[in-house]
C-alpha cells in the first residue's frame, strides 16, 4: 500500500509519523492536546484516504449485501446508506461496513486492512448475481471534516449545505472548484463528513479546505487524536474490538442488527444469542493510572480468574490519563467495578467506566 | 501382504447432482401445477443463508448460459458452473407426508446446515 494521496510527507517535518494503518500517516501535527480539542470542540480536518473504499455496481449488489449483512438494506433510497455487520456464519464478526447509495453505485466503507478480505468475502458468495465490485481505494482520496462546528464550516462553503443531512446521507458538492460527493459517517462521534474525490485532487481539495476553513479555527489532526477520541466515544475498530473473537451483540452494534429481515450468514446464531440471551460479554471502557496501563490484549482477573480482555489503550488528553477498551463478562461490566489487569509480571488496578468516556 | 484376495469393488459413481425418482415426479407435478409442464429444473446455491449458502430450486424453460445440463428420469438439470463446485454429489430427495420437509438436498459437502435445513456451509 502506497502513501496516502493526499499527505505530503515531506511537508510536515514536525509530524511524527504512524502507520498503525498500513499507510505512514502523521501521528500528531503540532500537538495531540490541541488536536484533539479541534476534534472534540472545534473543527478538524483529517486524511482518511486509508479507509477501504469498494464501488458496487449492477443490479444485485444491494440484495447481496443485504444477504451477507446483520442490517436491512433493502429499502436503501438514493442518497442514503447505513452501517451494517459483515459476519461469517458463526455470527462472528468480518468487519463493519458502511453501505451508501449513489446515484450511480453503492459505495461500500471497509476497515482499512480489511477491504482485500471483505471484497474476497463478497467474491465467494456470488454465484449468477449481477455484481461488478471495483477496489477504488488507492484511484481516491478521501478527506475528513470532523468536530462540533463541521457542519457549521462546511455550510459556509459557497456550493455546499450540509445542514440537512443525516447520518450515512451522501450528495455531491463543489468546494474551490473541486467536485466531490460528501458523506456524513459521524465516525468518532457526531458531525463528522468524508469528501470523496479523485486521488489527484486530493491535495487540492485540502489546500481550499485548509484555506477556508482556516478563520474558522480548522485544524490538521493526525492519527493520535483521532485514536484518542475514538476509545473515549467507545467506538469499536477493525483489529481491536471488530474482530471473529466476538459477535456483534457483544461488540454493543445491536443497532445495525435487522432482526425481522430474515437470513444472513451468520442470522440464526445471532437470533439465537439474543432470543435465549446467551451474550455473554460486554464491550466497556476501561481507566488506568497513566503509568499503569496494560498493552492490548492483556488479561482483565476478578478473584484470580479471568472476566475478560483489554482491546484498545490510549492516553486521553482531555482526562490525563489512560483509557481503554475491553470485553469484559456481563456480570462485572458495571461502571465502577474494580478488576486487576495482568502488567508485566504483576497486577494493577483497572476500572471499568461509562461510554462515552469522560 | 499375502494370497489371493478377490475383492469386488463398486465403480465409483463420477460427481454429479442426481435426482431421485420421487423428487422428479414432484417437479413435474408442480410445473402441471405452474402451467409450465415443459418446464425444466434449476438448482444452484446463492449467498446468504444462515449458515452461508442456501439452495435455490426454480422451474425454467431453457438453461443459461455455460449452465452444466444433467438428465435423469426424464428431468432435465440445469446448474450453474460455481453452484456445481458446492453440489458435486448431492442427490435431491423428495420427503413427503405430515412429517415430510419436501424436497431435500442430500449433500455430501455440506459440514454444517442450519435449522430449518435450507441452507448450508462448507
Amino acid at each position: 500500500m502506497g502513501n496516502s494521496p493526499v499527505v505530503e510527507i515531506d511537508d510536515q517535518p514536525g509530524a511524527a509519523l504512524a502507520d498503525a494503518r498500513g499507510r505512514p500517516l502523521p501521528g500528531f501535527y503540532s500537538s495531540v492536546a490541541e488536536e484533539h480539542r479541534a476534534l472534540t470542540r472545534d473543527v478538524a480536518l483529517l486524511d482518511r484516504s486509508y479507509v477501504g473504499r469498494l464501488s458496487c455496481t449492477g443490479e444485485d449488489a444491494l440484495d447481496l449485501l443485504n444477504r451477507l449483512s446483520t442490517n436491512e438494506l433493502m429499502n436503501l433510497e438514493t442518497g442514503r446508506g447505513t452501517a451494517t455487520v459483515l459476519t461469517s456464519n458463526k455470527g462472528r464478526i468480518l468487519d463493519v461496513l458502511v453501505v451508501l447509495k449513489l446515484s450511480d453505485r453503492l459505495m461500500v466503507l471497509t476497515a482499512p486492512q480489511s477491504r482485500k478480505k471483505v471484497a474476497e468475502w463478497i467474491d465467494f458468495y456470488t454465484f449468477v448475481e449481477d455484481i461488478v465490485l471495483q477496489d477504488v481505494t488507492e484511484e481516491t482520496a478521501m478527506i475528513s471534516v470532523a468536530g462540533p462546528k463541521a457542519a457549521q464550516l462546511l455550510s459556509g462553503l459557497d456550493g455546499v449545505d450540509v445542514a440537512s443531512m443525516g447520518r450515512y446521507d451522501s450528495t455531491q458538492v463543489s468546494i474551490g472548484g473541486v467536485d466531490a460527493s460528501i458523506f456524513r459517517t459521524d465516525f468518532v462521534g457526531p458531525h463528522a463528513y468524508d469528501l470523496l474525490v479523485p486521488a489527484a485532487d486530493g491535495p487540492r481539495l485540502r489546500d481550499e479546505l485548509s484555506s477556508q476553513g482556516d478563520k474558522a479555527g480548522l485544524r490538521r489532526v493526525g492519527l493520535e487524536a483521532l485514536e484518542a477520541v475514538r476509545v473515549e466515544q467507545g467506538v469499536p475498530a477493525y483489529g481491536r474490538e471488530l474482530t471473529e473473537a466476538f459477535n456483534p451483540l457483544e461488540a454493543g452494534l445491536r443497532e445495525l442488527i435487522s432482526f425481522t429481515k430474515g437470513c444472513y450468514v451468520g442470522q440464526e446464531v445471532v437470533a439465537r444469542l439474543d432470543t435465549y440471551k446467551k451474550v455473554q460479554k460486554e464491550l466497556v471502557g476501561l481507566r488506568w493510572d497513566a503509568d499503569t496501563a496494560p498493552p492490548p490484549g492483556a488479561r482483565l482477573l476478578l478473584d484470580g480468574k479471568q472476566i475478560g480482555v483489554v482491546t484498545s489503550v490510549v492516553r486521553s488528553p482531555r482526562q490525563m490519563k489512560a483509557i481503554g477498551l475491553g470485553y469484559v463478562r456481563k456480570a462485572h461490566a458495571k461502571p465502577g467495578t474494580v478488576l486487576s489487569v495482568e502488567l508485566g509480571d504483576g497486577l494493577a488496578a483497572a476500572e471499568v467506566v461509562a461510554l462515552p468516556s469522560r | 501382504m499375502g494370497g489371493n484376495v478377490t475383492t469386488t469393488r463398486e465403480k465409483p459413481k463420477p460427481l454429479t447432482i442426481s435426482i431421485s425418482k420421487e423428487a422428479a415426479g414432484h417437479v413435474g407435478h408442480y410445473a402441471e401445477q405452474a402451467g409450465k409442464p415443459d418446464a425444466q429444473l434449476r438448482v444452484g446455491v446463492k449467498g446468504g443463508g444462515c449458515s452461508g449458502l442456501t439452495y435455490v430450486l426454480d422451474l425454467v424453460d431453457e438453461p443459461q448460459e455455460n449452465d452444466m445440463v444433467l438428465e435423469e428420469h426424464g428431468m432435465k438439470l440445469f446448474v450453474d458452473r460455481k453452484s456445481y463446485i458446492f453440489l458435486a454429489g448431492t442427490t435431491l430427495e423428495y420427503s413427503g407426508g405430515l412429517n415430510g420437509k419436501g424436497f431435500v438436498f442430500n449433500n455430501p459437502n455440506a459440514k454444517t446446515t442450519c435449522g430449518c435445513g435450507t441452507s448450508f456451509g462448507v
